[in-house]
């Protein structure tokens, strides 16, 4: 089992290698701070704009080529993903950047998955009657409305609360409120009140993906030959169905689990940007508007990780529910 | 119709009186049993389980499908019923009303006791002390009836914790080991810890069995059982429940579509049709003195491996009704030869068919007013009007005379075995056709039959793939598949071989009619539209099938005649040889014996050859000239079919033949049987000496000096004697068979 996961983890990192290279390689030719840079007044002097790119390891007058090589033997040898046009050290902006992003998606995955799982069993179990009925039209319902759509009704249903509370109960941007004086409960519950409606709006979306994938799945198996057979060995329906049809049920829900990880984090900049947390999502986008090479690269290899881990995550999950692939 | 009548008032006006004193006595007997059966009374020599007027009802969006009408039957401890039909005849449904496992959408009415409890009305939970505990069933499918995530050891246990929840863990553990070694598993501990993919169809099926047995059951169901394994393996499984049924004395219902299965088990035979039994009796009075045409003929329609004398098959045309509308008359009159207008009236009921006698023949019953007319020895292909045995033009000129129209010279096939993700070792051959020899001739019909996993369909795939860098030669027509380098060589040999598949349904396009799947190959010859118009007509009417259906979409035939469309896609472009893959297997047996005898009688009226690849023997030996076994890529023996049949040379080709039922109680209960003892082998250790030693029972008796040359030299084929058209393989042809793997079973 260690084996089989360490063989996935190393083929994972070769991919990661290899999306960041080839990511580095097109940012590096395509981007052109130095255009930018022409903007500002009052107007600097190409020569100016070479020199400061030059001591902030941006040459534009090197290979693309050779500026990869500097920039692999920066991350490897030091750990250096380099600056931003701007001056900034990506390292230290990427970690406030992970941090505020884990903070905004982690806590709504985990609901997402927990609700949208347990909905699915909910109403396969109950197929074809109301709460079914309910849940499921809704769940195709979030399908078709646009996230960001989504976001903003969930924004103003919070002011509204607010409003007719006359009390400011929620925080519909922004992370922490500036310059809080407190303890740590006053601090805490400054975060629950930020935390609050971006992660109810995320949640709410995300969640019917799930319900609809499990609601199937289930249902191809409440029928199957061996829910029965255990039905004939004195199990009821019921009994039957958790033990028996919902494991099974669950194998192919795993997997798929592994691939919306990546995509609700790295593509989140949506809820990023409405609820005015910035993190690695908005980074991504932002650092092309600002021609950002480095940043541009180094969200692209935070992407990739995600993206391993999940898939690691998923066969962990596989190979914990379904013996089968257990072999070797 | 005239006739009948007069015929039938004669007999009312002698017998009306002695009828009514029958009635009254009947009628009297009767309600004592129904009055006890309603109080819930139950003394250790009553039936076990007791089913009186069953009926299911479900609703569909056509209509209200009354599957099941009005079963009855008892079952007496330690008993077997045979539950016959074919399929849709409502014989799975009455056994899952039993079991309360049909979905809650079902009307269910009547009566069902087990050990006087009324199962019937009880809700899930209250049915879950009965099922599992006195009442066990074993699936069909072995292959998706285990939950493929859970060990087989946690499977069984599963069934011990539900009714016995204070067992204590080692208890059950050793139970269920005890269980898994009284099916035949062997190293029973270890297996515990297998999951369902690790264990073959046939050992599934076993687990499945051990589950239902596991609480000693006093009735035990099993649907169709062997349906979906092979005939060693059915002999083996079918062993496994004759002891299941031994080890716990339980009754045991028996439900199949296979005359053959039940005649060697059963005690008692129902034969249901459109969901209501249509005779019942004791399995002598079914098989030997059917009282009702559809019994009989399903009796007819069944070939039988050991007979030697060629009969025709005896189809019965058309489809079972269906039963959203409920039938006036006798359900099976649109079927039946002798149906006349007073069989419509009115369905007949089930009543005792020698009315003249008393008590004691009242188990044998038929549905049917004509029930008289059957009595005297009635000729069943008479009524039937079976047609008379085709002759081929081919049969009067002796076999070395005629043209060969196919011929395998070496053929092999290997697949290697690879292992690694990246970089793919080598680590060993599967020898799926091993060195394949063998001609067939114009007009004549040569079979291969094995287990499934022996090469059978790998050697069809390799004489259709027809090309150059093939091992070994393949000659069709004079056309060798060593000079076929281009596509219109291999054009040309299509013209000469083509092939009819397993599965009818899965063989025809949904969105072709009938008029373009046949003229689809026409096209390809570049025929004009006025020819394949009546090139199309004569194919209709060649195969049985009305013109006008020329026009319908493949939903909208019987599998019998999708089947027959097939055949005649085949035959469109004039081939000489036709290949036959398993034609009939997805067929009833009804709609089963008249495609046989349409090939038949193709075959001789068309002069045609056949390649036919068939898991049952009893076909084979009905429809083929030669044969030829084959086990784990090789031939081990091949002749002429009566030849080898009868007289059966190679090891394995008894053991194959001893393990087919033959419909025949008498015979079956005095039969000798060679269970095999396992599967055939993984291809992957095949032995350097006879491939078949590993099961083979002449090889288990010999003495160790003897056993040696088996073990290192591979014996070849040779010709078993100079009149007879017979090789084999073997060293000890006429060899001792090991006493342990004889079995035969002396039934009360």
């Amino acid at each position: 089992m260690l084996r089989y996961l360490t063989k996935r983890a190393i083929t994972y990192v070769v991919m990661i290698f290899l999306t960041t290279s080839a990511g580095y390689l097109l940012a590096v030719s395509t981007l052109q701070p130095a255009l930018l840079e022409q903007e500002r007044i009052p107007r600097p002097t190409p020569e100016q704009v070479a020199n400061s790119f030059r001591l902030k390891g941006l040459d534009p007058a090197l290979s693309p080529w050779e500026r990869y090589v500097d920039w692999l033997t920066g991350v490897l040898t030091r750990w250096d993903w380099g600056r931003s046009p701007d001056g900034a050290y990506i390292n230290a902006e990427f970690g406030d950047r992970v941090l505020i992003s884990t903070r905004l998606f982690l806590a709504s995955i985990i609901l997402t998955l927990i609700i949208g799982v347990a909905l699915g069993v909910y109403t396969a179990a109950r197929q074809y009657k109301a709460p079914d009925r309910v849940i499921t039209s809704y769940s195709y319902l979030m399908y078709i409305v646009p996230a960001p759509i989504a976001y903003f009704l969930v924004q103003l249903g919070a002011i509204s609360i607010n409003e007719t509370v006359g009390e400011r109960i929620f925080f519909v941007t922004g992370t922490s409120t500036p310059g809080l004086e407190g303890d740590g409960w006053a601090q805490f519950g400054d975060m629950l009140a930020h935390y609050a409606v971006p992660t109810f709006a995320i949640t709410i979306v995300g969640w019917g993906a799930y319900q609809i994938a499990q609601r199937q799945y289930l249902l191809d198996n409440v029928n199957a030959d061996f829910v029965r057979t255990a039905r004939a060995k004195g199990l009821t329906r019921n009994q039957a169905i958790s033990r028996h049809a919902l494991r099974v049920s669950f194998i192919p829900v795993a997997q798929s689990i592994a691939f919306t990880i990546p995509a609700i984090f790295a593509g989140g900049f949506f809820a990023e940007k409405i609820f005015a947390w910035h993190g690695i999502g908005s980074w991504s986008i932002d650092s092309i508007a600002q021609q950002d090479v480095n940043a541009a690269t180094a969200t692209l290899a935070y992407g990739s990780l995600i993206f391993a881990i999940g898939a690691i995550l998923a066969d962990l999950a596989t190979a914990l529910v379904d013996p089968r692939v257990r072999v070797q | 119709m005239s006739r009948d009548t007069t015929a039938n008032s004669g007999r009312t006006a002698d017998g009306t009186a002695a009828r009514r004193a029958e009635n009254r006595a009947e009628n009297t007997a009767e309600d004592t049993a129904e009055r006890l059966h309603v109080a819930g009374l139950h003394a250790p020599t009553d039936a076990v389980l007791s089913v009186r007027d069953l009926s299911v009802r479900f609703n569909t969006e056509n209509g209200v499908l009354h599957a099941v009408r009005g079963v009855d039957f008892e079952l007496l401890p330690g008993k077997t019923l045979g539950i016959v039909g074919e399929s849709g005849s409502g014989k799975s449904v009455t056994a899952l009303a039993i079991m309360g496992l049909l979905p809650s959408t079902a009307e269910i009415t009547g009566s069902v006791r087990l050990l006087g409890t009324e199962l019937l009305g009880l809700s899930d939970k209250a049915m879950c002390k009965h099922r599992g505990n006195e009442i066990a069933m074993v699936f069909q499918d072995p292959l998706s009836s285990l939950t493929p995530v859970y060990t087989v050891g946690s499977q069984i246990i599963e069934a011990l914790t539900v009714h016995n929840p204070t067992m204590s863990k080692q208890a059950k553990e050793a139970r269920a080991v005890e269980l898994l070694a009284l099916v035949g598993i062997p190293s029973p501990r270890d297996r515990l810890k297998a999951f369902p993919h690790e264990f073959s169809g046939g050992m599934r099926q076993r687990v499945l069995t051990a589950m239902a047995i596991a609480n000693n059951p006093r009735v035990l169901i099993a649907d169709e059982p062997t349906t979906a394994l092979d005939v060693t393996i059915q002999a083996q499984v079918l062993e496994v429940l004759h002891t299941a049924q031994e080890e716990t004395g339980a009754a045991l219902v028996m439900i199949t579509h296979d005359l053959g299965v039940v005649a060697g088990m059963a005690d008692d035979i129902m034969v249901m049709y459109a969901g209501k039994p249509v005779e019942t009796g004791t399995v002598d009075d079914i098989y030997y003195t059917p009282r009702m045409p559809y019994t009989m003929g399903l009796l007819g329609a069944v070939p039988r491996v050991d007979a030697a004398e060629k009969i025709s098959l005896i189809p019965i045309e058309g489809i079972p009704p269906n039963l959203i509308r409920t039938p006036t008359g006798c359900s099976f009159a649109p079927r039946c030869p002798l149906a006349s207008d007073a069989c419509l009236a009115a369905e007949p009921a089930l009543r005792p068919v020698r009315a003249s006698e008393k008590h004691g023949d009242e188990a044998h019953r038929a549905a049917c007013i004509k029930t008289e007319l059957l009595e005297t020895e009635a000729d069943v292909h008479e009524i039937f009007s079976a047609p008379s045995v085709p002759v081929s033009r081919f049969d009067a000129i002796p076999r070395h005379e005629r043209k060969p129209v196919l011929e395998l010279k070496d053929v092999k096939k290997h697949f290697p075995l690879q292992k690694g993700a990246l970089i793919k070792r080598r680590i060993g051959t599967v020898r799926a056709v091993d060195g394949l020899s063998f001609d067939i001739r114009e007009g004549e019909c040569f079979s291969i039959v094995g287990e499934s996993g022996c090469g059978k369909t790998t050697t069809l795939l390799e004489i259709m793939e027809f090309r150059p860098d093939q091992d070994g030669e393949v000659i069709i027509g004079g056309l060798s598949n060593k000079a076929a380098a281009d596509g219109k060589a291999r054009g040309a040999m299509r013209k000469e071989l083509q092939m009819v598949f397993q599965d009818p349904t899965g063989a025809l396009d949904p969105r072709f009619t009938v008029y373009e799947v046949l003229s689809e190959p026409l096209e390809n010859l570049g025929l004009a539209r006025p020819a394949i118009r009546k090139r199309i007509m004569e194919l209709m009417e060649l195969v049985g099938l009305p013109p006008v259906h020329v026009n319908r979409f493949p939903n909208q035939l019987s599998g019998g005649q999708r089947q027959r469309v097939g055949i005649a896609r085949a035959l469109a472009v004039n081939p000489k040889l036709v290949v036959l893959d398993e034609p009939v297997s997805a067929l009833d047996v009804s709609v089963q014996a008249g495609v046989i005898n349409l090939l038949d009688q193709l075959r001789a009226e068309l002069g045609l050859s056949y390649l036919l690849v068939a898991h049952d023997l009893s076909v084979v030996r009905h429809i083929s000239n030669r044969v030829a076994v084959m086990y784990l890529g090789k031939i081990v023996e091949i002749g002429d079919v009566d030849s080898v049949f009868d007289n059966p040379r190679h090891p394995y080709t008894r053991a194959l033949l001893s393990a087919i039922p033959v419909p025949d109680p008498r015979l079956e209960r005095t039969r000798e049987r060679i269970i095999l003892k396992g599967e055939l082998p993984s291809p992957l250790d095949a032995p350097v000496g006879c491939n078949f030693a590993s099961r083979c029972p002449v090889f288990a008796a010999l003495p160790p000096a003897k056993q040696e040359k088996c073990l290192t030299v591979e014996p070849a084929l040779e010709p078993a004697g100079a009149p007879r058209d017979q090789q084999f393989a073997c060293f000890y042809p006429d060899g001792e068979l090991d006493a342990e793997l004889l079995v035969v079973h002396e039934t009360s």
